[in-house]
């Protein structure tokens, strides 16, 4: 099954992806939309970054996963690749995914026989590989929408600024209350692990006192521990870990400021 | 000639438009590999499978079975010279017997499709036996190393020798030695290796194919297939980005054999960017020692270096490279005591070969970090310790010969230490955006030598045409690179005809069309080009004087040459009445103009081809951003201040500043070319980093005229030196803002960042 390409066709001209049929299902508009209804915000899997990047519901209940689409590869890429395609790619440096992380997203499955809900959080087994059957495809993205007290950060760590592949990526997501206390929040790293990883021990010192510069640095500073990063052509893995502490503490930082200057949303 | 009555000048140096530039932005201009013919055929080429190895035995029974194959060839079926190489031909054209990279060609295919050839290709069968990878430059020296050439892994050794070496670094008040390393750029031209080959009935063989010297690209076809050179056609020219990769033969003589074999179908090559990682030349990366005394006050005493270059399987100009390098290894300064020796070193990792900088751009960044940590022990100005130890016109320079021709370094560090970036540099340092980014500002200078050097042919010619519709055409050999050359030779032949540069069309780099003027390298095109239709263009200037007094019958003295027509006694004549009258008596409407480029008289004993007669300076001043929590530099402002001599096009000059300057970034921050025992780690521009726009800074270009009175108009070249002095000057920002110093390039993110962790544990250290 193709729908943008932006994977397949470089598989494919590797030799590696060569099915005999493929379905391009890139033209189904039914797949392709954006809404909001009983509480939830629902993506359609087709949906491009492009049209993530320039939704005003998104950018406003879904920051982080805005900033994340930004991030991907080239405008050519943003415009081409589907969200339900990066999904359905399960790279661990894929850019979307640590922000559907930590807004708890869920995924829709659809067989002709069947339907199924899965959080985001069971349906990553691996490098290119999920939970997906055989006839099984991803129908939408539901995700609960972020409070006015939510805020989300999306960092990315490439070889260069523009059109490159993660070296490390990191997603926060946290519930603000009173000057910098955080209430709760989610912290999801990618390009470090087989999958995508919470960093729950992060996660818990975020509530434990107010968030200045220094708590930041600290909370930082244990990242390296929740990560298990490999080394290739990109980066070493000891590079890989440190990188995991700088995104976190350059991520909280920029976000507390953002709080700060714009207040509730 | 005039050469220095600036006043009266029309189109030497004004911001003339890009002669090609419309059909160039709006994507109408064809390059060679862009175009498709009915009846044509796909040309594959199958690499080696193992960087070093014996070929046992090559079969190709299988692949010619193959529906739709025209034709498979192999060593056995080249008809002249099994070689190529620009210096030394030792590079297989097709492999025999072994192979010693995964450059290396076995076989070629023609075929109906390209998925047909592709397939042929793996229906070829080719027994290896395997031989020890040699992938270290060093190692390949030591005496016990597997030998992969007959005359040893050490393809050249050059030495300068001046003053007495000891001695100074004895009496020295400071010494600094380092070693440097750098990487294998590549080239990352937007048109990858390819063109096109068609052999007609009378045995005519026509290869469109860019290239950076027809005639020379003709001659190494002629010498492989054993062929009157007469006989073919090359057309070189437009390229689609070169930058020295397509200096040596890339794919023009597999085409020329491949059409010897279609019955006259043309065939068709482009390699894809995967190939083309493989296959193409790269930049030699660098192991460079050196060591440089000084003086108290600042004056450099002495020069050490030893540099080795891992040329790859193959000379090209690797033995060239490793000379040029080490007659800059000392910068543009007058260093009395020298000892400098560089080397150039086979290996299995891949061909390397000419790339714009030509081995300067690796040496250039050990001599300006030594005095910029030499600036630093001594507290005094690095603009000043720069002015003071420059060589200028007339003086002699570190390799001890006087340097006749234009130097313009001190104009261009007065200028620099005079612009806004380095004036105001505390200003622009103080403000960074977050607490954890540093700022610094550093400037460096280099230079370049313009044309061969000592020993090599070097001429420029040119021919202008009168033609039937009155307007002139002018031919030169040098390809259009991308630079822009072919506006200057309009400006020039336009200035000296005192025509409209409407009335001029120029053709480029086609054997059949251009007389043979030299390659489009060595910073040489603008110089040498320029310099030849200045020399045809007085010729063209007399034919139509004689011609018109001929027409009106009177003296030659009494006739004008008024912009765009000829005037005497008060009778005017068009250009196209001229052609008519010159085609009605069947009279050569064509004129030629011819140039040796100086040269020094005499070569330094051992160097290789050193001094040039000419060199182009240029001082860089940088601002970066260095994050210190993940080590990404941020080039922010560059200031680009080159001394080209006259400037014949200033927009021109700020196109190849600007380029130079992103290509330097790019060597310096991201590119680097993996090579692992001989196989390439990197596959295409996934993991080959090149500058987007999001790194390219504000650059600003300040040209000095520091003028050259053997060039046209007194201009000197610029297409190397515009990428050298900013890979130093990034290096010094990044210690200026952060206290750590890369001396492994590229300076990655992560070497940044584990720099940055290292000096953070030896302050630990010292601090208890």
């Amino acid at each position: 099954m193709i729908a943008g390409g932006t994977d397949a066709a470089v598989r494919m001209k590797e030799g590696k992806w060569r099915p005999e049929v493929w379905i391009n299902i890139k033209g189904i508009h039914e797949l392709r939309y954006i809404s909001e209804k009983d509480g939830a915000i629902h993506i359609g899997p087709l949906t491009t970054h492009t049209d993530i990047i320039r939704h005003t519901l998104l950018q406003k209940k879904a920051d982080v996963l805005v900033e994340a689409a930004r991030e991907v590869g080239a405008i050519q890429m943003q415009n081409m690749g589907t969200i339900g395609g990066n999904i359905g790619t399960a790279s661990p440096a894929g850019d979307t995914i640590p922000a559907l992380y930590v807004l708890g997203a869920v995924f829709e499955l659809r067989s002709i026989t069947s339907v199924r809900l899965v959080p985001i959080e069971e349906f990553f087994i691996g490098p290119g590989k999920t939970i997906l059957k055989k006839k099984e495809m991803i129908t939408n993205i539901i995700i609960p929408p972020q409070k006015a007290n939510e805020i989300g950060i999306f960092q990315k760590l490439g070889p260069r600024k523009a059109q490159s592949i993660s070296i490390v990526n990191v997603a926060i997501s946290l519930l603000m209350g009173k000057d910098r206390k955080c209430l709760g929040g989610k912290i999801a790293f990618g390009a470090v692990a087989p999958t995508i990883i919470r960093a729950k021990k992060c996660e818990a010192l975020l509530t434990q006192q107010p968030l200045t510069d220094e708590i930041i640095q600290n909370i930082g500073k244990i990242a390296w521990k929740e990560v298990m990063p490999i080394t290739d052509g990109r980066a070493t893995a000891a590079y890989r870990r440190d990188m995991a502490s700088s995104l976190l503490e350059r991520g909280l930082y920029r976000l507390l400021r953002r709080w700060e200057n714009d207040g509730e949303k | 000639m005039e050469k220095n009555n600036t006043e009266a000048l029309n189109w030497v140096g004004k911001r003339v438009k890009r002669i090609d530039g419309p059909e160039k932005v709006t994507g109408e201009l064809k390059y060679m590999t862009d175009y498709q013919f009915d009846n044509m055929l796909w040309g594959k080429v199958l690499r080696a499978k193992y960087p070093h190895a014996k070929i046992k035995s090559i079969n190709t029974k299988k692949a010619e079975q193959l529906s739709g194959v025209v034709t498979v060839l192999t060593h056995q079926d080249i008809p002249g010279f099994n070689g190529f190489g620009i210096v030394i031909p030792d590079q297989p054209v097709l492999c025999s017997k072994v192979v010693r990279c995964t450059a290396d060609a076995i076989a070629l295919v023609a075929a109906e499709t390209l998925e047909i050839a592709e397939q042929a290709l793996e229906l070829i069968e080719v027994d290896y036996e395997l031989l020890e990878v040699i992938s270290d430059a060093e190692k390949a020296m030591l005496p016990t190393a597997l030998n992969l050439h007959p005359d040893g892994n050490i393809h050249s050794h050059v030495k300068i020798k001046n003053g007495e070496v000891d001695q100074a670094f004895q009496e020295a008040d400071i010494i600094v030695e380092n070693t440097y390393y750098s990487p294998r750029q590549m080239h990352a031209f937007i048109e990858t290796e390819g063109g096109w080959g068609v052999m007609d009935e009378e045995g005519f063989i026509t290869i469109r194919c860019p290239g950076q010297y027809a005639y020379r690209d003709r001659m190494q076809i002629a010498r492989a297939l054993a062929y009157n050179p007469e006989r073919i056609r090359v057309i070189s020219s437009p390229i689609g980005g070169a930058f020295g990769g397509k200096d040596e033969i890339t794919v023009q003589i597999y085409l020329a054999l491949l059409a010897m074999h279609t019955n006259g179908r043309p065939v068709k090559i482009h390699y894809s960017r995967e190939e083309s990682v493989i296959a193409g030349i790269k930049r030699h990366p660098f192991k460079v020692y050196m060591k440089t005394a000084a003086k108290k006050d600042g004056t450099l005493l002495a020069n050490e270096v030893r540099a080795v270059a891992d040329t790859g399987a193959y000379a090209s100009l690797g033995g060239e490279v490793i000379a040029l390098a080490i007659e800059h290894s000392c910068g543009p300064y007058k260093i009395p005591n020298v000892n400098l020796e560089g080397f150039c070193v086979y290996t299995n990792n891949g061909i390397a070969g000419a790339f714009r900088g030509f081995g300067v751009n690796q040496v250039c960044m050990g001599i300006e970090t030594h005095l910029d940590m030499i600036t630093e022990m001594l507290c005094i100005d690095p603009v000043e310790i720069r002015k003071k130890n420059v060589y200028h016109q007339g003086e002699i320079s570190s390799l001890g010969h006087i340097v006749k021709t234009s130097v313009g370094t001190y104009k261009t560090l007065e200028t620099a230490e005079n612009c806004d970036l380095w004036k105001n540099r505390e200003k622009y340092k103080a403000d960074v955006s977050e607490p954890w980014k540093k700022r610094g500002v550093s400037l460096a200078t280099s230079f370049h030598g313009i044309g061969m050097g000592v020993g090599l042919p070097d001429y420029g010619a040119a021919s202008i045409e009168l033609l039937p519709d009155g307007k002139f055409l002018v031919a030169v050999g040098c390809e259009e690179i991308g630079g822009g050359n072919g506006t200057v030779y309009a400006q020039v032949a336009a200035e000296i005809l005192k025509c409209d540069i409407s009335q001029i069309k120029v053709v480029q780099g086609d054997t059949s069309k251009t007389i043979d003027g030299g390659t489009v390298t060595a910073s040489r095109s603008t110089y040498t080009g320029g310099r030849a239709v200045a020399a045809a263009a007085p010729n063209m200037l007399k034919l139509l004087t004689e011609t018109a007094a001929e027409m009106l019958e009177v003296p030659a003295s009494k006739v004008e040459v008024n912009p765009n027509r000829i005037a005497a006694n008060g009778s005017c004549l068009t250009y196209q009445s001229i052609f008519d009258y010159l085609y009605q008596k069947r009279k050569q409407t064509r004129v030629e103009g011819h140039f040796f480029l100086p040269k020094e008289k005499k070569e330094i004993e051992g160097s290789g081809g050193a001094p040039h007669h000419i060199y182009g300076y240029l001082t860089h001043v940088v601002m970066v951003e260095v994050d210190t929590l993940t080590g990404e530099t941020d080039v922010l402002r560059v200031v680009s201040i080159p001394d080209a001599g006259k400037v014949i096009n200033p927009q021109g000059l700020e196109g190849q500043a600007e380029g130079g300057a992103v290509m330097g970034i790019g060597y310096t921050l991201f590119e680097d070319v993996l090579i692992e025992e001989g196989y390439h780690k990197t596959r295409n521009f996934t993991d080959y980093i090149i500058p987007t726009i999001r790194e390219t800074p504000l650059i600003e270009t300040f040209p000095v005229e520091e003028a050259e009175h053997s060039g046209p108009f007194g201009a000197k070249g610029i297409g190397e030196v515009v990428m050298i002095p900013i890979i130093p000057a990034i290096m010094s920002a990044i210690y200026d803002a952060t206290g750590a110093r890369i001396k492994h390039l590229p300076a990655t993110p992560e070497r940044v960042f584990n720099a940055l962790k290292a000096l953070k544990n030896e302050n630990i250290q010292s601090a208890r």
